[in-house]
């Protein structure tokens, strides 16, 4: 079934099913994203892609990737709420990754006019760790191995990207996991491969 | 099963049993419920009951008086507690020696003063339970039953009218009919957003896809709540008679209770309820021969706030961690495992078979326009009275807390109450007369979440109390998305400095900006509602946080770094208490010497404050401190304070 | 543990759960076990220590790890549903989950080893290194915050020398704390093995801590 929405004041005819992140991309408006990628299933944690959209005369705030479109739905990406929640969320990203950040992040943070040492004081005993929790590695191991080499631990501030030891021979014909970090974490050239702690280390306090 | 009917085949058995309960209990004396409820025996109940059991089996009167083994009666501060039926006798604060007296009351036919509830100011005694102010102003309709049944016997719930309502629902309504009339009675969900449940019910009904799940939401999250407890401890047959009315109107033949680890009791009492149900066939194949059939698992959580909320709890049952997910397509369309699924919190399982037996109409008639019914509260915090206490929707504040609550507690003056938990607010005194209702609590910038009520007195700082809220949600967040973890955990750093002493002007302005953040990109309403309590606070009590900011002083002191311990030399009576339990030695002085603090050492641990009792200690904020009075010789007053 | 008889000089190899008191084989002479030696016994049953007293049916070294993972697993269907359920009675039973129970969990029920992982690292309830003998559980609820509960806290931080979620040096206790025990109305609570304490005052935690050894 094919429903016609608003995006930008753009008219768009977009099949059921789909979200108002793809709907957009069918006619050429970019809302940008953090955690999502085009080959795994949306996550919806990095909150970039929030956009606005009026349904029954209440203005809502929504994740564009995992919304699905309506019949009469009116989306504005881009509006100086839109904008300030975007530069903010950088900011608070940054603030445990730290200002060191690279890649997509960093495009993002100049866009946006992101100060990304704002918050950086407040948390000055903690390591940066230049990881925003986006959770793409992991989502592409599991996605590749089922049974992944990689994967969270933890709750809340303690959520950590760990690898386990006995899957660690999955790693070593497999480069997936840096492909697709937006903050250069796990990138190329950085760090031991695979680039994280074992999950013996981490529970043990040694990482 | 205790008596002729093995299995529930119709309607009649049910008169039937019950018939067998009535006579049975006609033939004691006297029937005395004692309240094994997780506080009770906290208390001390089981010692209690051990002497009582002890005192009727020396007497040889096991035939005259029964003990009924029950849930929660409410009025916990005053357990260990039981009432004595015929004449609803409630004795309260009960020791193991009172045992042998309470017998002799009821053979001799007198009541036991000393162990009757006294009005605070009046010195009078209530000789009935419906007499005493805190009952007088309740409607119990859900708790009621908690006095007359054995928490561990189905008769005794069968007895009070118990699975008539589903017999009705399933012999005499339609599913579509009974959707109807909970639609009609506009019950709302008592897990705290308020959806009306018959919506719900519908969504579920209609939506593609089998099989599909009924749900209920046991986990209740909210510290200082604990009402799904009492109700689940007290009458568990009531919240699975509604789930399986709800499962029979939505067309669902599984159901899951959802029971929080820290509830050990209720998770045993629903295991029995749920097993003495399938012996009589009310629940599992063919319920009461009506063709239909429906399975319940208990399921136990494992210490995790975040797991309470709907979409979390589902994934938590599906047996991964228990994350929220992206409600846009609502849970009750695609839910467990991508079936539709309808969840509802223990309370409104409870009330449904009230509304299947009494009607649409008797239920609207309670409480107000917008929200009917009655609602059950955990008053708790600084009030004389605290306990479950369960009122129509629209009573006010100031009656709640005054009334019924006896007011605050040490003669202190009222200073805000918080309702909903961590995800509601601060009410402050001007607001006392607002009716309290789903939509009243939420103009004022609160919510009425699962019915916590935190009542607060002079001696509680708003900050303090904001930024335990906040520690607490950070605990508690599942850590997926940015704005909820970063956003709790930059707020936490910044309400810690304040409390500190180290806030600057900018602050306020920051947490107003993360707020905003908070509230419109977080995943799921953990985060969008975590700023409810900092936001209230700064609205309401904005002044103690500029005192906290600018004068680097905590009116209520609490806030450990902005206060100091003083010890007064003119009512030390240089006892040497403080002085020995000090853990860093921070204490000076001698037998006939005033004690004195030396700051440097003090880590404000407050046990010098608790335990002096002569009220000698004395917590300065913002003051200059005195100099030590090394040296001098007590003033004796002859006499201690407490 | 080898133990000797005092009333007719038997010696054996004493397997049995209790810890105080074992029954001769010959005689049938209650023989007290020396307090020296528990420790011992307890190092070579394996089990890393015991919450609320609950001591493990069969000692694991009959059994082994994988042994005792299977009969839970199997109790509970082999249901993947079930991994909390599951992760619950093996922290009841053993007072901690350790990597190769999680190995074999994750084998067993046929779950992703990060799944397992992910779960027993997420809820408050498990515990990846062992616990001490006695679990206590300061209650740090709202309505028992109000009436002074991190005094408490402070208190036994101070008197047990450690922070919250570490084990004393003796191995006595685990201190940890909960969001609501659910007995708002008679606050501050202490729980320690279950047994709880209400209305708790700064100089009562020192004579509850003592009850437990």
């Amino acid at each position: 079934m094919v429903v016609t929405l608003k995006i930008d004041g753009k008219e768009v005819r977009a099949k059921e099913g789909m979200t108002i992140l793809e709907a957009a991309k069918k006619v050429g408006i970019e809302i940008p994203t953090l955690c999502y990628h085009e080959g795994l299933e949306p996550y919806g944690v990095c909150r970039i892609c929030s956009v606005e959209i009026e349904r029954k005369g209440k203005v809502q705030v929504v994740a564009a990737c995992c919304y699905p479109v309506e019949e009469g739905l009116n989306v504005v990406t881009n509006s100086p709420r839109i904008n300030k929640l975007r530069k903010v969320i950088l900011e608070l990203a940054a603030a445990s990754a730290g200002e060191g950040v690279s890649g997509k992040m960093r495009a993002l943070a100049s866009e946006y006019g992101a100060n990304l040492s704002r918050f950086r004081p407040l948390l000055s005993d903690i390591e940066p760790t230049r990881c925003i929790l986006c959770g793409l590695c992991v989502r592409r191991c599991v996605e590749a191995n089922w049974d992944a080499a990689i994967g969270f631990i933890g709750r809340g501030v303690n959520r950590r990207i760990v690898i386990f030891p006995e899957k660690e021979t999955l790693c070593l014909t497999c480069r997936y996991c840096r492909d697709v970090c937006p903050t250069g974490r796990a990138c190329p050239s950085y760090g031991p491969n695979p680039p994280f702690p074992t999950v013996d280390d981490v529970i043990a306090g040694r990482a | 099963m205790l008596g002729s009917i093995k299995r529930v085949n119709s309607p009649e058995d049910l008169d039937k049993i019950a018939q067998e309960v009535k006579e049975r209990e006609t033939q004691y004396k006297a029937i005395i419920s004692f309240c094994t409820s997780t506080g009770c025996v906290a208390c001390g109940a089981k010692k209690v009951l051990e002497e009582l059991r002890n005192e009727i089996k020396k007497r040889g009167l096991e035939k005259e008086i029964y003990i009924k083994e029950t849930g929660c009666l409410g009025m916990c501060e005053g357990g260990p507690r039981l009432l004595i039926y015929p004449g609803e006798i409630p004795y309260f604060r009960i020791k193991p020696e009172d045992a042998s007296e309470i017998v002799s009351s009821i053979v001799e036919g007198r009541v036991v003063e000393k162990l009757l509830y006294r009005d605070g100011a009046t010195g009078e005694a209530y000789r009935t339970l419906h007499e005493i102010p805190f009952y007088k102003y309740q409607l119990r309709l859900l708790l009621a039953n908690n006095a007359k049944i054995d928490a561990r016997s189905i008769e005794d719930y069968i007895a009070v009218g118990g699975y008539k309502a589903l017999a009705k629902a399933l012999f005499q309504m339609t599913p579509e009919e009974i959707i109807e009339e909970v639609k009609k009675s506009n019950l709302r969900g008592r897990g705290g957003a308020g959806f009306p449940t018959g919506i719900k019910w519908e969504t579920t009904r209609n939506a593609p896809g089998e099989p599909k799940y009924v749900i209920v939401n046991c986990d209740q999250g909210d510290p200082g709540a604990y009402m799904d407890r009492a109700v689940v401890e007290g009458n568990p047959h009531s919240v699975l008679e509604g789930l399986i009315i709800g499962a029979y109107a939505i067309g669902a033949k599984e159901g899951f209770v959802y029971i929080r680890e820290e509830y050990p009791l209720a998770t045993e009492r629903m295991l029995i309820a749920i097993k003495q149900a399938e012996e009589y066939g009310l629940v599992g194949e063919n319920i009461m021969g009506s063709g239909f059939s429906f399975k319940v698992t208990v399921y136990r959580g494992a210490g995790a706030f975040v797991s309470g909320e709907s979409s979390a709890l589902m994934t938590a049952i599906e047996g991964k961690v228990g994350e929220p997910r992206p409600k846009y397509i609502h849970t009750a369309v695609k839910g467990i495992w991508d079936k539709p699924s309808c969840l509802n919190n223990t309370k409104t399982w409870a009330t449904i078979p009230l509304i299947i037996l009494n009607g649409a109409e008797w239920f609207r008639n309670i409480g107000t326009e917008g929200s009917s019914g009655t609602m059950i509260f955990s008053l708790v915090g600084k009030v004389n009275n605290t306990g479950l206490v369960e009122v129509p929707m629209g009573i006010t504040l100031r009656d709640l807390i005054f009334k019924i609550g006896g007011g605050i507690s040490g003669g202190k003056k009222f200073k805000a109450v918080q309702t909903g938990g961590p995800s509601g607010g601060f009410i402050p005194e001007q607001y006392l007369d607002t009716p309290v209702d789903f939509d009243e609590l939420t103009k004022l910038g609160s919510m009425m979440g699962s019915g916590g009520m935190v009542v607060m007195d002079e001696d509680s700082c708003m900050v303090d109390a904001a930024r335990y809220f906040v520690d607490f949600l950070l605990g508690e967040s599942c850590g997926k998305c940015i704005p909820c973890r970063e956003g709790l955990r930059v707020l936490s750093r910044i309400l810690n400095r304040i409390c500190e002493g180290q806030g600057v002007e900018e602050d306020i302005q920051t947490i107003e900006e993360i707020s905003e953040v908070m509230r419109d990109a977080s995943l799921c309403a953990l985060g969008r509602t975590a700023v409810n309590p900092v936001l209230t606070s700064l609205r309401y009590f904005g002044d103690e946080w500029i005192q906290h900011i600018r004068e680097k002083r905590c009116p209520a002191k609490v806030c450990k770094n902005l206060i100091s311990y003083y010890i007064d030399p003119n009512e030390c009576q240089a006892c040497l208490l403080c002085l020995r339990e000090c853990p860093t030695g921070a204490i000076k002085g001698d037998k006939d010497q005033i004690h004195w603090i030396e700051q440097e050492k003090c880590i404000k641990c407050g046990t010098c404050y608790q335990i002096c009792r002569f009220n000698a200690v004395k917590k300065l904020s913002g003051e200059p401190i005195p100099p030590p009075p090394i040296g001098m010789k007590p003033i004796r007053r002859g006499k201690e304070v407490r | 543990m080898l133990l000797t008889c005092a009333h007719c000089g038997y010696k054996w190899d004493y397997r049995g759960e209790c810890e105080y008191y074992a029954t001769c084989p010959r005689c049938r002479y209650k023989v007290k076990i020396p307090e020296d030696k528990i420790e011992q016994l307890r190092t070579e049953r394996g089990v890393g220590g015991m919450v609320g007293g609950m001591l493990e049916k069969r000692p694991v070294k009959l059994l082994g790890v994988a042994g005792v993972v299977n009969r839970v697993v199997e109790e509970y269907q082999y249901e993947k549903s079930k991994l909390i359920q599951i992760l619950l009675k093996l922290q009841r039973n053993f007072g901690w989950l350790s990597k190769e129970m999680l190995i074999e969990v994750s084998k067993q029920l046929n779950v992703p080893l990060n799944q397992v992982y992910h779960v027993a690292t997420f809820y408050k309830a498990f515990s990846l290194v062992p616990r001490g003998r006695h679990l206590i559980r300061v209650c740090m609820g709202t309505s028992c915050k109000v009436r002074g509960a991190p005094l408490l806290l402070d208190r036994t931080k101070s008197l047990l020398g450690i922070e919250e979620d570490e084990t004393s040096p003796d191995g006595r206790f685990t201190l940890t704390t909960v969001n609501c025990l659910g007995c708002c109305a008679i606050g501050p609570i202490i729980s320690v093995d279950g047994d709880y304490y209400e209305h708790v005052r700064v100089e009562d935690v020192k004579r509850i801590l003592s009850k437990y050894q």
